[in-house]
């Protein structure tokens, strides 16, 4: 190891084996992914998954993104052997490629000094959402989460309420003429983390046994499905 | 050079400080949050890039060049080129980190300067490089020592990933989760590799050198570096992520291997020291260099125990990894550069080394040592009791939190002792540079 050039091609060998196990081979498998169907449960049809956000969620996500939510935020769930993510109610199944497809940026995050986010979406309202951050205390004693109230205003009420003014407990309200309404940042990022849901059972993560049951009683009756082999095949038995 | 080293310096205080600040929000959460410019998610990010590429990149290049003039026997070609290049750097950076503060997060993890700053951060860095692969290459022939490799290691790496992140995250962006895997390739690499390279080239030289010992094995430094460089590359993506599995797989069995390197390097170092620790308090570089290549073992081994699929489905995304990070960050990286300044700075000025404060550099130890060592065993604290309590569902989220909140609130004291250590250095670096001046003008008089 006295020469330079072997010093070099040995270091861009060794480069070039991380880059195409880490960065070129997941392109080639995930690159071109592609809308699919979900797994239908119950009477449901398959459906196109993910769908795109809506225009303000986007402008939501630029929030999230700006303010480093996910560095105590994570967005997704892990399968059932590990951690109990699933038994917290954090997702009905763990978090696949396909959940991310039109995301921009991808922020999964890291660390969860707060809960994860990945369904927040099916389990907030504007309001609450809202509340948490304009004080996290108000809804979850005991948190540790900052107090977002740079993305609220307190004004005062014109000649109508703002139809989206938080609704406090008395004890935080604000005086009798005022109310306290959301920035656009925060309308925004409400509306991005009501979009975060990731649902419907795809075939990498089929529904629970009890749920494709009925699947299977769907399916026999001629509706198309894209269910998992693994779930269709006692349907053909 | 000493630009280099003086603003690295300065960053790695603002770095701390911004650390300090984050870690006071945990006594407090309102603590300074009416500031949007000062909220948890900008400042941690902020700190990141204040520490990786305020001081790592620099501290890591400045070595590098030293360590390539001195054991090439040569000078450093191109002086004013990294001059401007370093002065490039630290515009960028600044304005970078400036601009995190102000919301312009990339939002990937340890990638947060924003798009706009990305080429100036990147032709800067060519400059440097550059000049350090001259000054290579208009070396003395003779054999290439081991530090060299890692120097050379080191600085071809940085560019290699730096522009792959740039082009698959910024330029065009990777579909869907590809960008999460692509991002934590390369903090992965940056950590690992790239500042375990640099951290390393000081360690080699420096141990045999100021033991006047020769390195027991080539050979095995030889092992050490390929097969760091090899499986240190391969990791970072954690047990769970929505991926394919076989990457997870990937990963888990490339950090898994990086126990060669380590065994290697620990080995190698035991037979070169052959338990002479006398010269411990000898030296101040010795000391700081022995106690980093220490912490780079643990820190390293906690990597490959928290990569295991069993502890991983614990220790995932809890305070496990922050701990990691804080021991290899300070402990290991920032360790080795002050040993490696105590010896270097002096010299570069035409001093001799006992220019330096002697209580202000026992302090400085101290300080720094018990600083990460309190800091990282109440994040292993904090980490070791958030997964375990966590991955029983009938523990509330909010409730686990709460009852971490102890150790992550004595992780502070850490930190601050960690700054304090770090303002006593700049001043003492301070007092060294004033000496110089002095006896320049003497000279001329």
């Amino acid at each position: 190891m006295n020469s330079g050039p072997v010093l070099f091609v040995g270091l861009l060998a060794a480069m070039a084996c991380s880059w195409t196990g880490f960065v070129l081979a997941p392109q080639m498998q995930l690159g071109d992914l592609t809308q699919t169907n979900t797994v239908p449960v119950g009477d449901t049809l398959p459906q196109n998954y993910p769908l795109a956000r809506p225009g303000e969620a986007h402008g939501g996500a630029e929030i999230y993104r700006a303010n480093g939510c996910a560095s105590c935020h994570t967005e997704m769930v892990r399968s059932g052997n590990l951690g109990s993510d699933l038994q917290r109610g954090w997702g009905a199944r763990r978090s696949l490629a396909e959940d991310y497809l039109f995301e921009q940026p991808v922020m999964l995050g890291l660390q969860r000094i707060g809960p994860d986010l990945a369904n927040f979406g099916r389990r907030s309202d504007t309001n609450g959402i809202y509340l948490r951050l304009y004080d996290p205390r108000l809804i979850t004693p005991g948190s540790v989460m900052p107090p977002y109230r740079f993305l609220f205003e307190t004004r005062k009420i014109g000649l109508f309420p703002a139809h989206d003014a938080v609704v406090l407990p008395d004890k935080d309200a604000p005086p009798a003429g005022y109310e306290i309404v959301p920035r656009p940042e925060a309308r925004a990022l409400a509306a991005y983390l009501l979009s975060l849901r990731q649902d419907g059972y795809l075939y990498e993560a089929p529904p629970p046994p009890q749920l494709q049951a009925k699947t299977n009683a769907v399916s026999t009756n001629g509706v198309p499905t894209n269910a998992a082999p693994a779930a269709a095949k006692p349907a053909v038995k | 050079m000493l630009t280099l080293f003086g603003s690295a310096l300065v960053w790695l205080l603002i770095a701390s400080l911004l650390g300090l600040i984050n870690s006071l929000k945990f006594h407090a959460p309102g603590f300074l949050a009416a500031q949007p410019y000062l909220s948890y998610g900008r400042v941690h990010a902020a700190e990141n890039a204040a520490f990786l590429y305020g001081f790592g990149v620099q501290a890591a290049v400045g070595l590098g060049l030293w360590l390539l003039c001195r054991l090439g026997r040569t000078i450093l070609a191109g002086p004013a080129c990294v001059f401007i290049g370093a002065v490039f750097w630290n515009t960028a950076v600044t304005l970078g980190t400036a601009a995190i503060l102000c919301g312009q997060s990339t939002g990937y993890d340890s990638f947060e300067m924003p798009a706009w700053c990305v080429p100036l951060l990147f032709a800067a860095f060519l400059m440097l490089g550059i000049c350090a692969m001259l000054t290579f290459h208009q070396r003395q022939p003779g054999r290439l020592y081991p530090s060299q490799w890692f120097v050379v290691g080191s600085l071809f790496w940085f560019p290699w990933i730096f522009s792959t992140a740039a082009l698959t995250l910024l330029c065009v962006p990777a579909r869907g989760v590809l960008q999460a895997t692509n991002a934590w390739w390369y903090a992965h690499n940056f950590n690992t590799v790239f500042l375990g390279f640099a951290g390393l080239a000081s360690t080699f030289y420096f141990i045999p050198k100021l033991l006047s010992r020769p390195l027991h094995s080539h050979y095995q430094a030889a092992l050490a570096f390929w097969t760091l460089a090899l499986f240190g590359s391969c990791g970072g993506i954690p047990d769970g992520a929505p991926v394919p599995s076989w990457i997870i797989s990937l990963s888990v069995v490339g950090t898994v291997l990086t126990a060669i390197p380590i065994l290697t390097v620990a080995t190698n170092f035991y037979q070169t020291v052959q338990r002479d620790l006398n010269a411990l308090d000898a030296d101040p570089t010795l000391r700081f260099t022995y106690v980093g290549l220490f912490f780079w073992i643990i820190a390293s081994a906690q990597q490959i125990v928290g990569a295991l699929p069993t502890v991983s489905a614990i220790s995932d995304f809890t305070w496990f990894a922050a701990a990691q990070k804080e021991l290899f960050h300070y402990g290991f990286f920032a360790m080795t550069i002050f040993g490696a300044l105590y010896y270097i700075v002096p010299r570069l000025l035409g001093l001799e080394s006992s220019a330096w404060c002697p209580k202000f550099l026992k302090l400085h130890f101290w300080f720094t040592f018990l600083g990460v060592l309190i800091a990282y065993l109440s994040l292993i604290v904090a980490g070791v009791g958030q997964g375990i309590l966590l991955s029983n569902a009938g523990n509330s989220f909010v409730d686990v939190m709460r009852r971490t909140m102890m150790p992550l609130r004595m992780s502070t004291l850490g930190d601050l002792f960690v700054l304090v250590g770090i303002v006593l250095f700049l001043l003492n670096f301070a007092g060294v540079c004033r000496q110089a001046c002095c006896m320049a003008r003497k000279e001329r008089v």
